[in-house]
């Protein structure tokens, strides 16, 4: 086993590689590392025994498969899939390719990874694969984009680097086993790092512009499974260390609560997916251990949506919902929002009722506030008006590809039989809790929300504004834990 | 531990600069100025067991700096390396249209 996975988790640098190499080959070497890493994801999940590799004594390379690491590779899988099959016509590049293989490769990486450095190496490499990606087009604005988002997650890994260093002073190893020995600034350096690459709470105020701004597939790849590489470390630490868990919970909580807030005012259709990302992040915080389901459905529903709305005429809102947009795109939108907000029959259900069954006491109240958020959200998307026979894209846009419709079908299909993980949850008392929730949502959409338009200020986004909020989050985190070991 | 607050010192300088330096450039020394401190940092903690190179010698036992935080940093500088160069190519793409580099500026432009 041990020989596979290392060959698995090289396989893509490698191919991504040759890939710049022979550029006529980068689509077919894309599949390649593809199919590896979903039947990798796909036997990890199978199997019920969790593996532990040591390589080069206690202090080198950790790493640890299991359920948990399984889920995550294959959302990363299913994901980097539908963004290849969308791109399969577009003139991209060798060049694309080779940093779309890296993005996995080091997202494959750090799902299996069970020690900081490790964590850190691969955290990195996907900041410069994604900076690259971001900044692919080269027009003005996307390369201040992505330089925003390289400055600060460099300065979030530096951050994070010091507490590695500290939590190695304290064991000689940089095993995640061993965080608790660490002092307190150590474990709160780590989490700042985490929380401002998982885009969770106010650090992750980044995340909106970053996502609205890339282009269509780099928004589903950034969306559906980047933003995971810094949450599954938290989520792993979390199932770790029980002490630590309920810090974690409250940041997700509020994550949770900000994404919902700024979505439910937002005009613009990218940005709305973006800060739902915030929010649905911080729903896979809470509850640790539907973490791997959770991720996968939230990575399939939200890597179709974006998928969908780069094809769409318009982005606002208010200019989408004075024209009509072609039906079978409304079907996707449609599909993938209902997943998100917990409608039966798809993914996103099982899951929110999972998730929500492992909270209790006030923290399940305020998740299922949030839920009921999320599902006012998505209620905008899903009234947009639709006709069967409405031309497809506006002027400028290029029109719908074959390759569109073959990568939004895989997500979908995949979030039907996804459907399949959690069936407990069909009972009577959820089903009818669900419904009343989403027709709840619906109507508060319908009949409140539409009477006023408020726009929320951006300047919390801006980049002055980002760097202060990682020293904020800093202070509240080392409040948190001082009060939460301390004692 | 006077070399521990100078080098704890050097990142909170570093951090400080990314807070308040007006030009995008500034900001990039600034960020690099904050890795040099936590690279210092790894190297005073390495040191903590004693300086001597990490060679094994059959005769006499000496105290040596521990190797593991030093081979890590290493990765680490070459990431610093890259990440740096990769933002002063962007910075020098930018300046085309915004020769001050001023960050308010360049926000002004590019921002909805």
């Amino acid at each position: 086993m041990t020989e596979i996975t290392i060959t698995w988790i090289l396989l893509p640098l490698f191919l991504g590689m040759s890939s710049y190499l022979l550029p006529k080959l980068a689509r077919y070497l894309t599949v390649i590392a593809v199919v590896s890493s979903l039947a990798y994801g796909l036997q990890a999940i199978v199997s019920q025994t969790p593996i532990t590799l040591e390589l080069l004594d206690h202090f080198g390379v950790i790493l640890s498969i299991d359920g948990l690491s399984g889920f995550f590779i294959v959302t990363n899988a299913l994901v980097t899939a539908a963004v290849l099959a969308y791109c399969w016509v577009l003139p991209k590049s060798g060049f694309f390719y080779t940093q779309l293989l890296i993005l996995h490769g080091s997202l494959n990486a750090i799902f299996i990874s069970a020690d900081f450095v490790t964590v850190y190496v691969a955290l990195e490499t996907i900041g410069i694969a994604s900076f690259l990606l971001i900044a692919y087009s080269r027009t003005e604005r996307t390369i201040w984009v992505s330089l925003r988002y390289l400055f600060v997650s460099s300065v979030a890994m530096l951050f994070y680097l010091m507490g590695a260093v500290l939590v190695y002073q304290a064991n000689h190893s940089f095993s995640f086993s061993g965080l608790l020995n660490a002092p307190l600034e150590g474990i709160a350096l780590i989490f700042l790092g985490l929380f401002t690459k998982g885009g969770l709470f106010i650090s992750g105020l980044w995340l909106p512009l970053t996502h609205a701004e890339a282009e269509t597939p780099v928004s589903a790849m950034l969306s559906g499974a980047v933003v995971k590489a810094g949450i599954f470390p938290l989520v792993r630490l979390s199932l770790m260390f029980g002490e630590l868990s309920p810090m974690i919970q409250l940041f997700g909580i509020a994550s949770a609560f900000l994404g919902v807030g700024y979505a439910l005012f937002e005009s613009d259709l990218k940005r709305l997916l973006a800060l739902s990302t915030i929010s649905q992040v911080g729903f896979i915080v809470a509850s640790p251990t539907v973490a791997g389901f959770y991720a996968l459905s939230h990575g399939l529903a939200k890597a179709s949506l974006f998928l969908t709305v780069g094809n769409l005429p318009e982005r606002q809102l208010a200019k989408l919902q004075a024209t009509v947009i072609p039906a079978r795109l409304w079907g996707v939108l449609t599909m993938a929002a209902l997943s998100i907000s917990g409608f039966p029959l798809l993914a996103g259900y099982g899951a929110k009722v999972w998730a929500l069954e492992q909270l209790t006491g006030w923290q399940s109240w305020a998740m299922n506030g949030a839920a009921l958020g999320t599902v006012v959200v998505f209620a905008k998307v899903i009234f947009i008006p639709f006709a069967l026979g409405a031309s497809q894209g506006g002027p400028g846009t290029k029109g719908v590809t074959g390759g569109f419709w073959i990568g939004v079908l895989l997500l979908l299909l995949s979030l039907v039989i996804a459907n399949g993980v959690y069936l407990p949850a069909y009972t009577l008392a959820n089903l009818l809790k669900t419904l009343a929730v989403i027709v709840g949502g619906w109507g508060a959409s319908f009949f409140l929300l539409r009477q006023f338009q408020v726009q929320l200020p951006r300047v919390l986004e801006y980049f002055q504004q980002l760097i202060g909020l990682i020293s904020v989050i800093l202070v509240l985190l080392f409040g948190g834990l001082w009060a939460w070991l301390a004692f | 531990m006077i070399l521990e607050a100078c080098v704890l010192g050097v990142i909170l300088l570093g951090f400080s600069g990314l807070v308040w330096q007006p030009s995008l450039l500034l900001k990039i020394i600034a960020l690099d100025v904050m890795s040099t401190g936590v690279i210092g940092y790894f190297v005073l903690i390495a040191a903590r067991t004693g300086v001597f190179t990490p060679i094994l010698f059959p005769t006499q036992s000496v105290t040596y700096a521990d190797p593991v935080p030093q081979a890590v940093i290493l990765t680490a500088i070459v990431i610093g390396l890259s990440t740096q160069a990769l933002m002063l190519v962007g910075a020098m793409k930018l300046s085309k249209n915004n020769p001050t580099l001023e960050l308010d500026e360049i926000e002004r432009n590019y921002l909805p």
